[in-house]
């Protein structure tokens, strides 16, 4: 038997000494050692130091935004859906918003009835415009020039989200300063007439500011590499000074002020070619790697998910909710436009968006696919990830695109029509006819031009969030919709507050026609 | 990493120095080298159990029972008759107010325990991980996940990576005894890590004597649960009624393609999924044990090998652990001890299609369920076998220690460390996501060195008066770090890992060739610096008084308010010799009382900055979107939260009276505690004006209330050497959670589908009251005042719309009129256990129950809401194999319109609020001592004892929950029907001692 005893074991009381005396000695206490700096956030001290923070803080104002009308596919509930051309199959959240049903209780419409998001933009934005003194102060590679486009960008984000919020929710409080302590201070709504006017005046003052190009050698406002990256790189990404005056012709739009409106598209018609934007054609319209895809000067204000940079995401696009097969593997779209009102917005054949081959008989895929179908697919927006084709793996990289030449120019054509301007709109709006094929507009005693510029946007920036505002707009011209105008008067145009925004905040009541 | 290294290197040189002891010569002395159990660390009172033969385990046993009653040692012996592989399912139902609810039968899967209640409302997942005890292993305080890796998830059904339960890595056979440590005093003399309870394991140890070896090993199976499987005819007539009452034409143009074609025989064919899905499975363990060496130095070696089962899914863990221990005694007056466990897990995981989609945060087309037919499931499993999914978590720690003994002063010093490290490999092939295949790498770690040293010092004043004052100081640092990458869309199904550019000369060198990768890294450090200075006074054998100061430092606070200093009392008052001298029915009756403050410390790393900045760019959807045109961007935390200066360090106060006595030479012993525990100053995720832009901001301020009663009673009822005796112990714990108040004085919040007020429960449902269902319109009520129908948040209510309550009588049916209702934890929980012997025969068997609380049935709901949760197609609307089966015990819901926009089967409302509680006998062993069984004796052999035993687990389960398990409920009381069945095992096992 093996026996593991032994009895005469001791040991060195030196050893034994020395030992206990190391492991006293490891035992090293020390209060430095308690200051751990987190690997996971920046504290304040040291922020605001170095123009990484600057970019970092405008970088972030922007994926705010991005944020702010991605989530939930909002972009397009707010503008493109609500009481649209489409129609839901199965969901019946979604039903009850194409349908104008806005208080249902879904969380869907909880969720999309925030204004949260956009707050934290206007936030954003308030603390890089108080805080990036503090950078040029101390930073000797930010410039002034550098110093003053960041701040005019933010606030034409700021400005620009309280133009989006209006249009969705009325009055909301205006909050122009950060108030960055960790006090929230209650505040009731500003009337939505002192919002715009407060948008407008700091859109104005940004736009003096903000180049043309970012990036690019020889620019007058901003020479040279913007943040260590060319004109390439900023294509599309940032707000320009016609970016600026979109929104403020819009603002103008909005409150049927419609001679501001044109001035604002007046300047932009005449200086989109020193931004490098052009019209679209059909092809860069709507395949899967065009403007929607990746960057492009075309793009006056848009929000990107640039597969490049690995932002492709799955929500935020409105291809999750209206492709379907052949595109992609899914079924059935959750959306979609039935086949009597693609026919009766698409009148000509000839359009290179929709329309039958005479002689075919076939359809042209370029807005619509599977129209034989019982459900035909939007397919219009369709960039899967970086622009490919294939539908097995539903991510998509389309950009937001929040307004482009021709939409502007529609506009301009809208303001113009309004104003009396006849000719000059009817150019506009032949300008975008013909370069989607469709018969030039002639004037006549008995054409309603207002009505054939409407229908011009309808077809135009389907599925680009405008069709709502676009009927708001078209009914506050024409007032001849009785039940539509009704909603206007009764402020019905705009959406419930969610609950969570009311209960955290006891200044603010329920838009009136949801309570 | 390198530091990493560093560190464990210095741990193993530390102990190669400790080699020469065991091979120097010198004198043998009768001193016994001791093992480092909780005693020696914490109990002043030296006398205690510290040196008795720890291994001798029916004597600690009574002694323990002498001490501090019956109420939280668990009764190892009996605990290792069953298979239970972790800490958590061990301690189940044992214990006077620790609640441990497997949620479900997957084995190896992460686990919670609750001591003494909930000390703060549970919004997500991690507030449950701040509410773990900590757990010592031979004083090692064990390192836990950390709730960070939440922060990237879509989904947090699954932490990523192995998500293995870390407390399933010890073996039970090598445990002599687990503690439970619920008074004040004791928990303050661990500190800040213990602020949440503390369970205390003790291996067995070394000891001298002849060389010991001890062999355990069961085998046996789980047995697969019987279902009545359903094909798409009973979903059909389930939903009939609903069509036939509610549906407009196009909503019948609608009906599912899966349900429309009877002739399609994957659906409306045999559903005989359940042969390949639930499965009788064999489980087994062995492990070995051998003890030896001198009484100046011995050893002990455990090792054990362990495959333990679910009875579905294919799920499994393999387990294999080994222990090493040396304790030493250089000269009479020093002790070192050391100890390094090791220890894997290797997980075989359920093939959930909910589990699979969340980890690759992808939804495919959901239009077309998997069918129930077995042919097309068995299709599916063998894409499964092209998948790679290695769970694997491997655990090393360990510590070493010197003890002076010089007779009036002692010191002790200690080192620890615990180190585990998850990796998780994930393949699936393109044919089981539309096409597109999927890889990710998961590799993460947690690790934790701690320093204590202190000192003792007994001073006698005569023979009435005893003083014994206790100094320390202790260093402890944590490290929770891992990487992720996540990639989709690979070449093909053959290439199953990251292809990145070999080429150095390439641009893209190191990058992806054929997949679309996403890379995730995190890492967060917290460091806690402790002295504490303890007095204890104790007059004759009457009284005893305990006084305790610590001041605690962690990293984790605010500079400002690093430092918490924190009291803590006892007293002890033994009745029996004060006046019960002489009783002989008495053996001990003592009361006692002990208060104590403890901080604890912020999990987070986030609170220490104050305001900060984050990234945090990405939305509900995509969290993990990284930066705007490739250009990183930083912002205020918007939405997880503004955090302020001032936050100071979150507080429990915790109060125990406990009376105990034995009776009767120790067969009766009974103990009561009454305990109150205010869990303080805690912070709370508010919400604010959000025209901030934030969600919420922290504030601190919240604080729970837990009072409660914990009895234990344990006899021996019957008692005879060789005929029957029957011992019998019962626990009972009653409790009871309040919030005491809420930050800024508030008196009521609602936080998401929850609301806290003031002086009310925090694990109550906020719900609506239905009452029924409008067969009409002209049933809805009608405002008087501006006659309009009653509405649902604008709404009006119409025909096949529930009838809820209107609580405020606005004819407005919102937020204002739900109520509290109903708590999710158990207001009653306990266990009986009963010990039979008759001659070498055993039999024990052991009850558990669970009683007060309630569950809301989303399994059920969401079977109802057929309408919105198909349409969804989210995460919400996979159907899994296993929702092909009937549920005997469902209720008959009314049958509502489900396409109305009211979402009439929504799930935040008392139709669906069930009674959870239940009675489960979990355990029922018998056993044979074959140690004087003739044959062993002729062989004239060397063992010592031999014992055969037969268990059978999770028999019966008692309860009126109609959903599988009462058990099987969420930490947040939602039952979804996702829990894996808790099998019934039985197992055949032999106990050998040589």
């Amino acid at each position: 038997m093996i026996s593991f005893i032994n009895r005469h074991i001791s040991a060195n009381k030196t050893i034994g000494m020395l030992l206990l005396v190391a492991a006293l000695c490891l035992n090293v206490s020390c209060k430095k050692s308690l200051d751990v700096d987190s690997t996971r956030l920046a504290k304040e001290d040291g922020h605001w130091t170095s123009l990484q923070d600057t970019r970092s803080g405008l970088m972030a104002t922007y994926g705010l935004m991005r944020a702010a009308l991605a989530d939930n596919n909002a972009h397009w509930l707010w503008g493109e859906f609500r009481q649209g051309d489409f129609a839901a199959t199965n969901r019946s959240d979604l039903k009850a918003i194409v349908n104008g049903d806005l208080n249902a209780s879904f969380p869907l419409l909880q969720d999309i009835t925030s204004w949260r998001a956009f707050y934290a933009v206007i936030n954003n934005a308030s603390l890089l415009i108080e805080r990036a003194p503090e950078v040029l102060a101390v930073d000797k590679r930010y410039t002034e020039v550098n110093y003053k486009v960041d701040v005019a960008q933010a606030r034409a984000l700021r400005a620009f989200a309280y133009f989006y919020m209006v249009r969705i929710w009325g009055d909301v409080p205006l909050i122009t300063s950060s108030h960055d302590d960790g006090s929230f201070q209650a505040k009731a709504r500003t009337d939505q007439a002192k919002v715009l006017v407060y948008a407008e005046s700091e859109l104005v003052a940004a736009a003096k500011d903000l180049p043309y190009v970012y990036g690019a050698e020889g620019n007058d406002l901003l020479p040279g590499l913007y943040y260590g990256y060319d004109a390439d790189r900023w294509r599309g990404a940032l707000f320009t000074k016609i970016s600026a005056y979109a929104v403020l012709a819009h603002i103008a739009a909005w409150q049927s002020h419609y001679i501001d409106a044109a001035v604002y598209t007046d300047f932009i018609m005449k200086n989109y070619a020193k931004a490098n934007i052009a019209y679209s054609t059909i092809t860069e319209l709507t395949s899967s790697d065009g403007i929607f895809n990746g960057a492009s000067n075309n793009q006056i204000i848009c929000f990107g998910f640039n597969d490049l940079y690995g932002e492709s995401t799955t929500n935020g696009h409105i291809e999750q909710l209206v492709l379907a097969a052949p595109l992609i593997t899914k079924q059935t779209p959750d959306l979609y436009v039935p086949k009597d009102t693609i026919a009766s917005a698409f009148t000509d054949p000839n359009d290179q968006r929709f329309g039958l081959d005479t002689i075919s008989g076939l359809s042209r895929t370029n807005y619509f696919v599977n129209y034989s179908g019982e459900t035909p697919v939007f397919s219009k927006i369709k960039v899967l990830r970086g622009g490919s084709t294939n539908g097995n793996f539903a991510v998509y990289s389309s950009n937001i695109i929040f307004t482009r030449l021709e939409e502007l120019a529609l506009l301009r054509a809208e303001s113009l029509a309004v104003l009396g301007q006849r000719q000059d709109a009817i150019s506009l709006l032949n300008v975008i006819r013909k370069s989607r094929g469709v018969a030039t507009f002639s004037d006549g005693p008995d054409k309603d031009l207002i009505k054939e510029i409407f229908d011009e946007r309808r077809r135009e920036l389907m599925g680009e969030a405008w069709r709502w505002y676009d009927q708001v707009r078209y009914n506050k011209i024409k007032g001849n919709n009785t039940a539509f105008n009704d909603l206007i008067n009764r402020k019905g145009i705009y959406w419930p507050i969610a609950t969570d925004v009311l209960n955290a905040n006891n200044q603010l009541t329920q838009n009136s026609y949801w309570k | 990493m390198r530091m990493k290294m560093n560190r464990i290197s210095t741990a193993v040189i530390y102990m190669a120095l400790l080699l020469p002891f065991g091979v120097a010569r010198g004198y043998a002395v009768t001193y016994k080298a001791a093992a480092f159990n909780y005693h020696t660390c914490f109990w002043q009172d030296t006398t205690d159990t510290a040196k008795k033969k720890a291994d001798t385990l029916i004597s600690v046993k009574i002694r323990r029972a002498l001490v501090k009653g019956l109420k939280d040692s668990l009764n190892m012996e009996i605990s290792k008759l069953s298979p239970n592989l972790s800490l958590q399912q061990m301690l189940k139902g044992n214990i006077p107010g620790l609640y441990v609810q497997e949620t479900t039968g997957e084995p190896g899967t992460e686990q919670s325990m609750i001591i003494r209640g909930l000390s703060s409302p549970l919004f997500s997942k991690n507030d449950i991980y701040n509410q773990q005890p900590a757990v010592y292993l031979n004083g090692i305080p064990l390192i836990q996940e950390s709730s960070f890796v939440y922060d990237i998830q879509k989904y947090n059904f699954n932490r990523i990576g192995p998500a293995t339960n870390l407390l399933a890595g010890i073996d039970a056979s090598n445990i002599n005894s687990i503690e439970v440590i619920k008074d004040p005093l004791e928990l303050a003399k661990l500190g800040p890590n213990a602020a949440n309870g503390a369970i205390w394991i003790t291996t067995k140890v070394a000891k001298s004597g002849v060389r010991q070896l001890n062999v355990n090993s069961y085998f046996g199976f789980v047995q697969a649960s019987r279902v009545n499987t359903t094909n798409a005819e009973y979903e059909n007539l389930f939903r009939k009624p609903f069509y036939q009452k509610y549906a407009t034409e196009s909503d019948y143009l609608n009906y599912p393609g899966y349900l429309r074609d009877s002739t399609n025989t994957d659906y409306y064919g045999p559903a005989r999924w359940n042969d390949l899905y639930y499965q009788n499975t064999p489980i087994h363990s062995i492990d070995l044990g051998l003890t030896g060496g001198s009484d100046r130095a011995n050893f002990r070696f455990f090792g054990s090998a362990t495959t333990n089962a679910g009875n579905a899914d294919n799920t499994a863990l393999n387990r294999y652990t080994a222990s090493f221990q040396i304790n030493m005694l250089p000269f009479s007056w020093l002790t070192i001890s050391s100890m390094v466990n090791a220890n894997r897990m290797d997980r075989d995981r359920n093939r959930n299609l909910r589990d699979r989609f969340a980890e690759t945060r992808y939804i495919p087309d959901l239009y077309n369920p998997l069918p129930p037919s077995a042919t097309t499931y068995q299709a599916l499993l063998n894409e499964y076998d092209k998948n790679i999914d290695n769970n694997r978590t491997t655990v090393v720690n360990g510590y070493l220690s010197l003890g002076v003994d010089l007779k009036k002063v002692k010191i002790l010093s200690n080192l620890s460390f615990d180190y585990n490290q998850g990796t998780r490999d994930v393949f699936y092939p393109s044919t089981l996501m539309e096409g597109n295949n999927y890889v990710s790498n998961y590799l993460g770690y947690n690790q934790r060195f701690k320093i204590d040293n202190s000192i003792n010092y007994t001073k006698e004043l005569g023979k009435d008066h005893k003083f014994v004052f206790a100094a320390g100081q202790s260093y402890q640092t944590d490290v929770h770090k891992y990487n992720y990458a996540n990639a989709y869309n690979g070449p093909n199904d053959f290439i199953k890992i990251n292809v990145v550019q070999g080429n150095t000369d390439s641009a893209n060198y190191l990058k992806p060739v054929a997949y679309l990768v996403y890379r995730y890294i995190d890492k967060e450090q917290a460091r806690l610096f402790s002295v504490y200075g303890s007095a204890r006074y104790a007059y004759k054998d009457l009284l005893s008084f305990t006084a305790l100061v610590r001041d605690d430092a962690s990293s984790n606070a605010q500079p400002g308010s690093r430092w918490f200093i924190s009291p803590a009392f006892s007293g002890q008052w033994n009745l029996k010799n004060q006046f019960l001298k002489n009783s002989n029915l008495f053996d001990d009756l003592s009361f006692n009382a002990s208060w104590s403050r403890i901080g604890k410390p912020f999990t987070d790393d986030r609170f220490a900055a104050g305001p900060q900045y984050r990234v945090e760019i990405g939305w509900d959807a995509e969290p993990t979107i990284p930066g705007y045109n490739g250009v990183a961007a930083v912002s205020r935390p918007y939405t997880s939260g503004w955090v302020g200066y001032n936050l100071k360090w979150t507080y429990t106060d915790q109060l125990n009276l406990g009376l105990n006595t034995s009776l009767l030479q120790g067969r009766l012993n009974a103990s009561a505690t009454f305990y109150i525990k205010d869990d303080k100053r805690m912070l709370l995720n508010i919400p604010v004006p959000q025209e901030y832009g934030y969600t919420s901001s922290y504030a601190s301020g919240m604080a729970v209330r837990n009072t409660g009663v914990e009895l234990g009673l344990a006899g021996t009822i019957l008692k005879s050497s060789a005929g029957l005796s029957w011992t019998s112990g019962i626990n009972l714990n009653f409790n009871r959670n309040k919030l005491t108040a809420l930050p800024n004085g508030l008196d009521q919040l609602v936080i998401g589908d929850m609301k806290l007020k003031v002086g009310q429960p925090i694990d109550q449902f906020f719900i609506y009251q239905n009452q029924g269902i409008y067969n009409a319109d002209s049933e809805v009520p009608v405002n008087p005042a501006n006659s309009k129908r009653l509405s649902f948040e604008g709404t009006p209510l119409k025909a096949g719309d529930p009838k809820w309550k209107d609580v405020n009588g606005d004819y407005v049916i919102d937020e204002n009129d739900k109520v509290l209702k109903g708590n999710a934890m158990p207001k009653l929980t306990g266990g009986w256990s009963n010990d039979f012997h008759y001659g070498n025969f055993d039999l024990n068997f052991n009850i558990i129950f669970a009683v007060g609380q309630k569950a809301l049935n989303q399994s059920a709901a969401s079977q109802y809401d057929f309408i919105n949760r198909e349409s969804g197609n989210d995460i919400n609307s996979i159907k899994e194999i296993f929702s092909w089966q009937q549920n005997p015990k469902a209720i008959q819901y009314p049958i509502y319109n489900p396409w109305s926009s009211v979402v009439p089967y929504r799930l935040d409302q008392d139709l669906f609020l069930e009674n959870a509680s239940y009675a489960k006998l979990r355990t029922v062993s018998v056993g044979y001592d074959l140690t004087r069984a003739g044959f062993i004796k002729k062989m004239k052999s060397s063992i010592k004892r031999a014992y055969i035993y037969v268990t059978a687990n999770n028999l019966v389960t008692v309860t009126s929950f109609t959903g599988s398990d009462p058990e099987l409920i969420d930490y947040n009381g939602i039952y979804n029907g996702y829990g894996m069945a808790i099998p019934r095992t039985y197992i055949l096992g032999i106990k050998l001692d040589l």
